[in-house]
């Protein structure tokens, strides 16, 4: 048979060629796998939920009771043995997918793995991260159920807030005023067809262009065998070693899934005239967090009735910015030489520090969106929000300077032993 | 960062666990405010549980790695050395994987012929069956597979 085969599809120079191609031996690289293995999991199980859902706000009647048709169908979906847990399979794996690759950027990130020559793949890791954002938001907007229709109304009105275009493009995104009869079929054909389909176009550019540039591999390659890349073949041994990461993230995520159903919609039921009082999911509340620190009453009059309100500015403006930040850091943040192993966090404490103040933003920002149940004043959490961020930053470099000395000048710290 | 260590791996278990630990505090907060158990998780266990998740996952194939592969490479062939008590622990765990399937397809009869299984018991079968063949794999590739390090030409002509 493998003859058989051989001879017409030349099989055996396509193992030497590409399954025999070394794969860079090191931890940090599972995270983009574990990224991988998230989208290969909500594209099965979307499938299996594709089958039963039904994208519509018609009225239906179920057992006696007056329900929207794309809510009944998510009940439908929960009744069938085993469906309650792939439907809450898809939705952990779109919160780990998000979580995964923002992981992954801040290793690309401490370990200046964007430089020369993998600028593109840097940016085409940006648009996979903001992708997979938006694809996930308009996930939880097909149940149509009290709190996603809320949620979604949020994320309406930010793109809304778009001086000039805002309105036109949530209109052309949510099929008019969110909520209307028309959103849910809109909101459904971009989540399952067209975001997925940019979703795998860009994650194969991705994958193409690292097999074509390789990897950054660890600092101690260099020793062993200098202008080579040492790595196992990618068939057999890196095979198992994804297939064992798939198994495992299987193994946690369906644990995870069966003991908490992640959106039981029964709990928050069909959406009502009253709007509950509910947060964005966990991606969007450092935004949500922004926003509530931004007075309401805050505008900008622009000409031609358009304003500037606060809305746009921690929605739009303020992670635009952050978003311009990383588009232009790989042009910013340059070396001369081809950059063939990982930089040590420790030897580059500028922008591990820089990193570690990312975060503390983010997280700060996220902790204001519970301000209400907090308590805080706008100024007190402002003074966190800044006081924070510089003050991670400022320790965070103290203390790498401290521990590790400071880097050698020029572009050979990498090779110094951790 | 310099080698394929088991730090960065242990430290991505611990921070794993911690948030599971925080979502759990944060669930009993939340149930001290409202006087009883919320059926859904909060936007904030969501988060935590997210992220412990993949600093879970993270750890775990870390230290598999290191297992496996060793913390750095070295050119050549090395042949696996096989033995009499992987294979026992294979056929130990290939049966518990064939009862655990079993029981998996009779509770799905169950559910379309007589009434709802819970789906915890669901989730947590299929999670066991998952694991247990990840065990397989790995118990296979540390004793039966050979491994092969290579050094490849930077320069090569994969995918042009």
């Amino acid at each position: 048979m493998y003859r058989w085969l051989d001879e017409r599809l030349s099989l055996t120079r396509f193992n030497k060629k590409f399954l025999r191609k070394a794969f860079p031996v090191h931890h940090s690289f599972f995270l983009g796998e574990i990224t991988m293995f998230a989208f290969i999991t909500l594209v099965l199980t979307g499938i299996f939920l594709s089958f039963n859902y039904e994208p519509s706000t018609r009225i239906i009647k179920v057992a006696g009771r007056e329900l929207p048709a794309a809510y009944a169908s998510i009940l439908y979906i929960d009744s069938l043995p085993f469906g309650a847990v792939l439907r809450s399979v898809h939705h952990w794996s779109a919160n780990i997918m998000i979580a995964a690759a923002f992981l992954h950027l801040l290793r690309i990130l401490v370990t200046g793995a964007y430089k020369k020559p993998r600028e593109i793949n840097w940016l085409i890791g940006l648009g996979l991260l903001g992708v997979a954002v938006v694809t996930a938001f308009t996930g939880y907007s097909l149940p149509f159920d009290a709190f996603s229709v809320t949620a979604t109304q949020i994320g309406y009105g930010i793109g809304a807030s778009m001086p000039y275009i805002g309105e036109w493009i949530s209109k052309v995104i949510f099929g008019g005023e969110y909520p209307t009869m028309h959103s849910i079929p809109r909101i459904y054909s971009l989540h399952v067809l067209w975001f997925p389909l940019l979703l795998m176009a860009l994650l194969g550019l991705h994958m193409l262009i690292m097999i074509k540039q390789k990897h950054t591999q660890p600092a101690y390659a260099k020793k062993v065998a200098p202008g080579k890349i040492l790595g196992v073949p990618m068939m057999p041994q890196q095979g198992f070693m994804m297939t064992i990461l798939y198994l495992l993230y299987l193994a946690v995520v369906f644990f995870i899934a069966g003991t908490w159903i992640a959106h039981p919609v029964e709990a928050f039921g069909p959406p009502t005239a009253s709007t509950p009082a509910v947060k964005p999911d966990w991606y969007f509340l450092w935004i949500y967090g922004i926003l509530q620190i931004i007075p309401g009453d805050f505008k900008i009059a622009l000409p031609g009735d358009a304003v500037i309100n606060s809305e746009f500015i921690g929605g739009v403006l303020i992670p635009g910015l952050l978003g311009l930040v990383a588009v232009l850091l790989p042009f910013v943040d340059t070396r001369k030489t081809k950059q063939r192993y990982l930089e040590l966090p420790t030897r580059h404490p500028v922008r591990t520090s820089i990193t570690f103040a990312l975060l503390a933003f983010m997280l700060t920002t996220t902790l204001a969106g519970w301000k209400e149940e907090f308590g805080f004043s706008n100024g007190t959490l402002w003074a966190i929000i800044i006081i924070g961020t510089l003050a991670t930053y400022i320790a965070s470099y103290l203390i790498i300077i401290a521990y590790w000395g400071k880097p050698p000048k020029g572009e050979a710290g990498e090779l110094e032993e951790a | 960062m310099y080698r394929n260590d088991t730090v960065l791996p242990f430290f991505g278990i611990l921070f794993g666990v911690a948030l599971w630990y925080m979502a759990y505090l944060d669930g009993v907060h939340i149930q001290n405010l409202l006087g009883h158990t919320p059926e859904e998780l909060s936007v904030g266990q969501l988060g935590l549980i997210t992220f412990g998740i993949v600093f879970f996952l993270y750890g775990a194939i870390g230290y598999i790695s290191a297992f496996l592969e060793g913390s750095e490479l070295r050119p050549g062939r090395h042949e696996a050395e096989g033995g009499v008590a992987p294979v026992i622990l294979t056929i130990v765990l290939t049966l518990i994987l064939v009862a655990l399937s079993g029981v998996f397809v009779n509770a799905i009869a169950y559910g379309l012929t007589e009434g709802p299984v819970k789906s915890s018991f669901l989730g947590q079968l299929a999670a066991g069956i998952f694991l247990i063949m990840a065990l397989l794999l790995v118990i296979y590739k540390k004793h039966f597979v050979d491994d092969e390090v290579l050094a490849e030409d930077e320069h090569s002509e994969v995918p042009w």
